[in-house]
């Protein structure tokens, strides 16, 4: 566990570090945040067009994202930081509260699946395989919700699991119980 | 650590000759005291420790990070304020361990130790320029995207000690056909996905007599965040084809395809409208063109009236040499020849001093604007071409100061 807390204090993020609200605002903050602060954006509007060269360049360089969740982005960036006019009034994130599951809504907002899957190894372990490994471990779920908010890396081999600072804790428990109910 | 055994004793052997004793203990003091980090990198908290209060960072993830000009007031630039970009993390890299593997258009392929280079070739000692491609880029309008460099921010001219990258090359036996030479570090990224940082250099810069592999920077094993324990110096060119944490150089018939110089380091050929999209035919961003910075006096400086003020800067190019460096003192209407440090044949990639002496007329304000020439008759502009990544600024660095009665 100091392991994960150090982890966590090694790339410090402002606690308020958020885009305007609007239809997609989730969606890009958790995307982006994956590997730079969110002053990256706020602080450059560009245009449409260069915002599409952006992405696809994140894209190259690693992002996890589907060509659906890029178009969404794009949307997104294109009108609350354009350089040719100004934003419009905050809005709730549409986007993040229209599916249907919560839990998918959850998994998908914070890019759980870009690396999981229900029942077979993508760059991460299954959620099956997590809940059988901690089958029985009453305490397991405050650890997995707090490894989940940190990230890791050791417990499933060398390939590294980032922070998701972005991830409340009350989500970060909600996910922790789901996945240990995954048997 | 990455080698908990003993690390510093093998720094201590490998670099008695060059290495001051006082700063390898300061270094492990501060490593004693450090925050742990994430597996095989090192905390920004750490990397900061070791460098100096004047330090302005832009970015933590990727840490990045510049002194103003003011604060660049040396002939060699010292470690402490030599700039920070990352792409990723820094590791944490054993040199006991470490290998440079050459691989590709090569006759052998061979890797060396560290201390193997150091036996194997002919160790050199050169001062050389590396800035940052984007460095200058808040001065360009629109903005573009990226670390918003100050226009003096993004570089340094550092001592760099190693070996010549073309010994390497030779050593290996280059086959008909090279055309490129790539770098890649083992900086890991936040993601598994994420690709890594790979640049090439075309075989004429990598055969230069200037283009090292180097291990030591002012004479001190290279600090963790410049690439210890091993790195590319490509002198003169963007930041980003000096490869840090190298550990495998390829060989190759074409540029290195990847994202790291097919979507980034490109400027368009020919200047494009402000706040455009990247044209398709642009290229790779290679050589610095001439730059200036006035490092002293400060920006809105009081200086004594009745007495000459001494406009203190430095100058450089990427290729070819600096030919002469100009004052204004009346915002660009005329323009008077400072005085200009000889250029050393042993560092032909180092920036050089300029001086002038301005005698007030009378007391207030006044501003000085640096404008150097290359050998080849360019001269930088007052503002660059826009381009949508924000390269390459070389503006006249202006400074204004108060003449007091």
């Amino acid at each position: 566990m100091a392991l994960l807390a150090l982890a966590a204090s090694a790339f410090p993020q402002k606690k308020e570090d958020r885009l305007i609200s609007g239809p997609g605002s989730v969606l890009t903050e958790t995307k982006c945040t994956i590997c730079h602060e969110l002053e990256h954006i706020r602080r450059t509007p560009l245009s449409r067009g260069e915002w599409a060269d952006n992405l696809r360049n994140m894209k190259e360089r690693g992002t996890p994202m589907t060509e659906a969740e890029m178009a969404v982005i794009l949307d997104y960036l294109s009108t609350y930081y354009n350089r040719e006019r100004p934003p419009p009034e905050p809005s709730p994130d549409t986007l993040a509260t229209a599916a249907a599951d919560p839990m998918e809504k959850l998994l998908g907002a914070h890019g759980c699946v870009a690396c999981h899957a229900l029942d077979k190894r993508v760059l991460g372990p299954s959620f099956k395989e997590v809940a059988a490994r901690y089958s029985g471990d009453a305490a397991a779920a405050p650890r997995l919700a707090a490894k989940i908010r940190a990230g890791g890396q050791g417990a499933w081999g060398n390939v590294p699991m980032p922070p998701n600072a972005r991830l409340s804790e009350g989500d970060a428990k909600t996910l922790a119980n789901w996945v240990l109910q995954q048997k | 650590m990455a080698d908990p055994k003993n690390p510093d004793q093998s720094r201590r052997n490998f670099l008695a000759g060059v290495a001051g004793a006082g700063a390898l203990a300061a270094m492990g003091e501060t490593l004693a005291q450090a925050p742990a980090a994430p597996p095989g990198t090192i905390s920004n908290d750490l990397v900061k420790a070791e460098k100096a209060k004047a330090m302005q960072w832009h970015s933590e993830r990727p840490l990045t990070g510049s002194v103003p000009a003011h604060e660049h007031d040396f002939d060699v630039t010292p470690n402490d304020r030599m700039y920070i970009r990352n792409n990723l993390t820094t590791p944490v890299i054993d040199i006991n361990t470490h290998r440079l593997t050459i691989k590709g258009l090569v006759d052998k392929e061979l890797s060396w130790s560290v201390f193997d280079l150091a036996k194997s070739f002919k160790t050199v000692s050169m001062q050389g320029m590396l800035e940052c491609a984007g460095s200058g880029r808040a001065a360009y309008q629109p903005r573009a995207s990226g670390t918003p460099w100050l226009e003096t921010g993004g570089m340094g001219c550092p001592m760099w000690g190693g070996v010549r990258l073309r010994d390497v090359l030779n050593a290996a036996g280059v086959k008909p056909g090279a055309a490129h030479v790539a770098g890649q570090g083992g900086d890991p990224g936040l993601v598994p996905t994420a690709a890594p940082v790979i640049r090439s250099i075309p075989m004429a810069k990598a055969m230069d007599e200037s283009t090292l592999v180097a291990w030591a920077m002012n004479g001190s094993p290279l600090p963790w965040v410049h690439g210890y324990p091993l790195r590319l110096v490509v002198p003169g060119w963007v930041g980003s084809a000096s490869t840090k944490w190298l550990h495998t150089l390829s060989v190759l018939d074409a540029p290195f395809k990847g994202t790291y110089m097919d979507s980034s380091y490109r400027v368009p050929r020919h200047p494009i409208e402000p706040g455009t999209k990247m044209p398709p035919d642009a290229v790779s961003a290679e050589a610095w063109p001439v730059k200036s910075m006035i490092s002293s006096p400060a920006p809105n400086a009081h200086v004594k009236g009745g007495s000459p003020v001494l406009v203190r800067g430095r100058a450089w190019v990427g290729e070819g040499s600096v030919e002469r460096v100009e004052i204004s003192s009346d915002e660009g209407k005329s323009w008077q020849r400072a005085e200009l440090a000889p250029a050393s044949p042993l560092h032909p990639y180092a920036w050089r001093t300029f001086l002038y002496e301005y005698r007030p007329q009378r007391p207030g304000y006044v501003s000085f604007l640096a404008r150097a020439w290359d050998s080849r008759g360019n001269a930088q502009p007052a503002v660059s071409y826009w381009n949508p990544l924000g390269y390459f600024w070389n503006g006249w660095h202006r400074v204004g100061v108060v003449v007091e009665a």
